[in-house]
């Protein structure tokens, strides 16, 4: 429920001159509202509020909170939930409540970089990708491209940092302002009534990007597009979706940490809150046409080729007949599917060899990021794999 | 049926709760609770199999390997597909070669290649195809070549013309499908869409 | 394409790697008149400081609740929330109570019949009635 505030009213009554900011800032803060407490199904009362309360905004003094568009930093020392939220994360001393409460206000909620995350969370954006795909390629040094793209993604993509961010606990503020409490995320949410399911804006630095109809190949994702294999997505000034806001928070997070605890905290709570995810990896695989891959695959390491073989079945003149069907070269098993068609059976065996072959992990994996600390024992060269079978 | 039995490798008399009457010396039809919890525990007691524990004609360490009666984890790579540094290949060594010879291929036709079309021959199918169309099908191709109709489908492309009159023919006979067929084949096409994608 | 990649989400474990504690925020409603809250008010003046302490993850909240029982209550990072009334409780008692908001995950109470539970895959795999050594064909 909106309270009214009838000091700000009578503030505006009684001295009408005191006026803040020029004609760009009455145009920023025009759509903001001011509550920290109301819940998003609150916000319909508050729409009939909007109009007298924006007058209210440019009548406001320069020292109160009202008038920043994001919490001051002293606030910050006085929130519980703030001081909660470092404790549950077990975040180092080192790391000033000041820092954290910075990472919860989003670029859209305050445009000034010197109080927003926008820089932490490039740098934790960065550090998260590094970690994740050295983690990746070094244990799984043969996925293909399109896999290493769908695991970055289900480790550091934004949908599992914004379920992150709920399993930490961290509230959001309905409208971004300087009275809210720091603990709360503070971003400014997506407008009513937006598609949401729009293709956003996007861009690359690709040449030739205006010939929509020329085909963009897997390998020139790695150069022109995200980590995700997605090209970025142009920034939109009119709001953000509560996801975007929380992976950026999270990010930002692992920027703070690194910067105020060093690099070693930074991998520890890498590895504790994002290794730590399950994810299994055998089952972000797609195949179009298993065996053929597993023939091209066989002749390109010089096996002998493929045959398919019936190890046991059971009820062929069924309904229901089950087929076991091996895949051997020469006298080596690849792999072994069951199925209800000796087809079925034979593909998903193709499959199980071809993840046998991709999901090779070498012993005792060492990441490049293990040389940085101290005393680390020389570097061995990892497994580098010749690539993915090309069809 | 009997081939099946015979092939049990752990002996049938050696599971002693299908035989009731090694501890129970009462008849059948004297029996009254015959599943309590007692002699249902009683029977389950089975015997450990003669692999486990340590004989004592084997008083070296060793290690007794048991594989689970399930389908094979694809997280274990197979020995042939481990590059030729890893320390696996040689613990492995050769136990996981096994005889194929008792196994049955899936397809009739052997796999070898016998590339017994030379140039001239695709020639001479490009032309057949280009000139009549109708008669020559891929399939009529491929037994007249003796190869298969994917090697017809690489050689030579049908024409417009003949790929349209396919097409309509396909809508021709789609068009009298209900709607029971038309979803029995969508869900046919889905399940195999999801072969290549199930763990 | 030869391989596609299938985008899903990793799963949360909780305690494995990072612990978090699932209780967010305890509200403590108290009465300054009724002779149910005695315990209550001698508890929020004399332990509560050290209960705060020793739980910083937790945001405490004290609010006086006129002419009604005192109540604890706990909010969840699940979104549930847990309340439990503790009239005419002696402080110890309340501690006790306090803890066990702070120890409970939230979830609704469910009967636990496998000692494990786990997202883990079996190490030996799905028994299948193909595969093992008791059957050849």
């Amino acid at each position: 429920m909106k309270r009214l505030q009838l000091q700000r009213w009578s503030s505006s009554v009684l001295s009408p001159r005191a006026r803040t900011g020029g004609r760009l800032q009455q145009h920023l803060y025009y759509n903001l509202r001011r509550q920290s407490t109301v819940t998003p199904a609150a916000q319909a009362e508050n729409e009939q509020l909007i109009d007298q309360q924006s007058s209210l905004l440019t009548t406001q003094t320069p020292g109160s909170p009202y008038s920043l568009p994001s919490p001051p930093v002293e606030a910050a020392r006085e929130s519980a939930k703030l001081a909660a939220l470092h404790a549950r994360l077990y975040l180092p001393t080192r790391l000033p409540l000041e820092t954290l409460a910075r990472c919860l206000v989003d670029s859209s909620a305050d445009p000034n970089a010197k109080f927003n995350n926008e820089s932490l969370s490039i740098l934790g954006h960065d550090l998260l990708s590094h970690y994740t795909s050295e983690h990746l390629i070094c244990t799984y040094p043969r996925l293909p491209l399109t896999v290493i793209f769908a695991a970055m993604y289900a480790y550091v993509g934004p949908k599992t940092l914004a379920a992150m961010t709920r399993e930490w606990g961290v509230e959001l503020a309905a409208v971004p302002g300087g009275e809210v409490d720091p603990g709360l995320l503070q971003f400014k949410r997506v407008v009513p009534g937006t598609d949401v399911n729009e293709e956003p804006a996007v861009a690359t630095e690709r040449p030739n990007e205006h010939r929509t109809s020329w085909r963009k190949s897997m390998t020139s994702r790695v150069v022109y597009d995200n980590e995700f294999g997605d090209p970025t997505e142009v920034k939109n000034i009119k709001g953000v979706p509560a996801e975007h806001a929380s992976a950026r928070f999270i990010r930002a997070v692992m920027g703070a940490i690194y910067l105020h605890a060093g690099r070693p905290a930074a991998k520890r709570f890498f590895e504790q809150h994002f290794l730590s995810r399950h994810l299994n990896i055998s089952e972000l695989f797609n195949f179009s046409q298993p065996a053929r891959d597993l023939a091209r695959l066989c002749a390109r390491e010089n096996f002998e080729p493929p045959v398919a073989k019936i190890i046991s079945e059971t009820g062929r003149k069924s309904r229901h007949p089950v087929f076991v069907v091996g895949i051997f070269s020469g006298q080596d098993k690849l792999g072994e599917g069951a199925g209800a068609s000796l087809l079925e059976a034979r593909s998903r065996a193709a499959v199980a060899a071809l993840k046998g072959w991709y999901l090779y992990s070498p012993l005792n994996v060492r990441v490049p990021s293990a040389m940085e600390e101290e005393g680390a024992a020389p570097w061995k060269p990892v497994h580098v794999d010749l690539g993915e079978v090309i069809v | 049926m009997a081939t099946y039995f015979t092939s049990i490798k752990r002996p049938l008399p050696s599971l002693p709760f299908l035989s009731p009457s090694s501890c129970e010396p009462i008849a059948w039809g004297a029996r009254r609770h015959q599943s309590s919890y007692r002699r249902t525990k009683q029977r389950l007691r089975v015997k450990p199999d003669a692999s486990f524990g340590t004989s004592s004609t084997n008083t070296y360490d060793h290690i007794i390997h048991n594989p689970p009666s399930s389908a094979p984890s694809v997280f274990q790579t197979p020995t042939k597909f481990l590059p030729v540094d890893d320390v696996r290949r040689t613990l492995r060594g050769s136990s996981t070669h096994v005889s194929t010879a008792e196994f049955s291929p899936v397809f009739e036709t052997s796999g070898e290649k016998r590339y017994h079309l030379n140039a001239s021959d695709v020639e001479e199918i490009r032309r057949l195809r280009l000139s009549d169309p109708m008669t020559w099908s891929r399939w009529k191709l491929a037994k007249r070549f003796d190869c298969s109709p994917m090697f017809i489908a690489m050689v030579c492309e049908a024409s417009p013309q003949k790929k349209e009159i396919q097409k309509q023919v396909l809508e021709a006979v789609q068009s009298r499908w209900g709607a029971k067929r038309r979803m029995a084949r969508e869900d046919r096409q889905l399940r195999k869409e999801s072969w290549g994608r199930d763990p | 394409m030869p391989v596609q990649g299938i985008r899903t989400v990793t799963a949360a474990r909780n305690g494995v790697g990072a612990f978090i504690l699932q209780c967010k925020r305890l509200d403590f409603h108290y009465c300054d008149w009724a002779g149910s809250s005695r315990g209550m008010v001698s508890f929020l003046k004399n332990s509560l400081a050290s209960f705060a302490k020793a739980n910083p993850q937790i945001e405490i909240r004290v609010s006086p609740r006129p002419h009604k029982h005192p109540v604890i209550k706990g909010h969840y990072i699940n979104g549930r929330e847990k309340a439990v009334c503790v009239r005419n409780l002696e402080p110890e008692q309340i501690v006790q109570k306090a803890n066990l908001l702070k120890e409970a995950s939230g979830e609704k109470n469910k009967r636990t019949k496998k000692p494990v539970t786990s997202i883990n895959d079996s190490v030996r795999g799905i028994w299948s009635p193909f595969h093992g050594d008791t059957k050849t064909v």
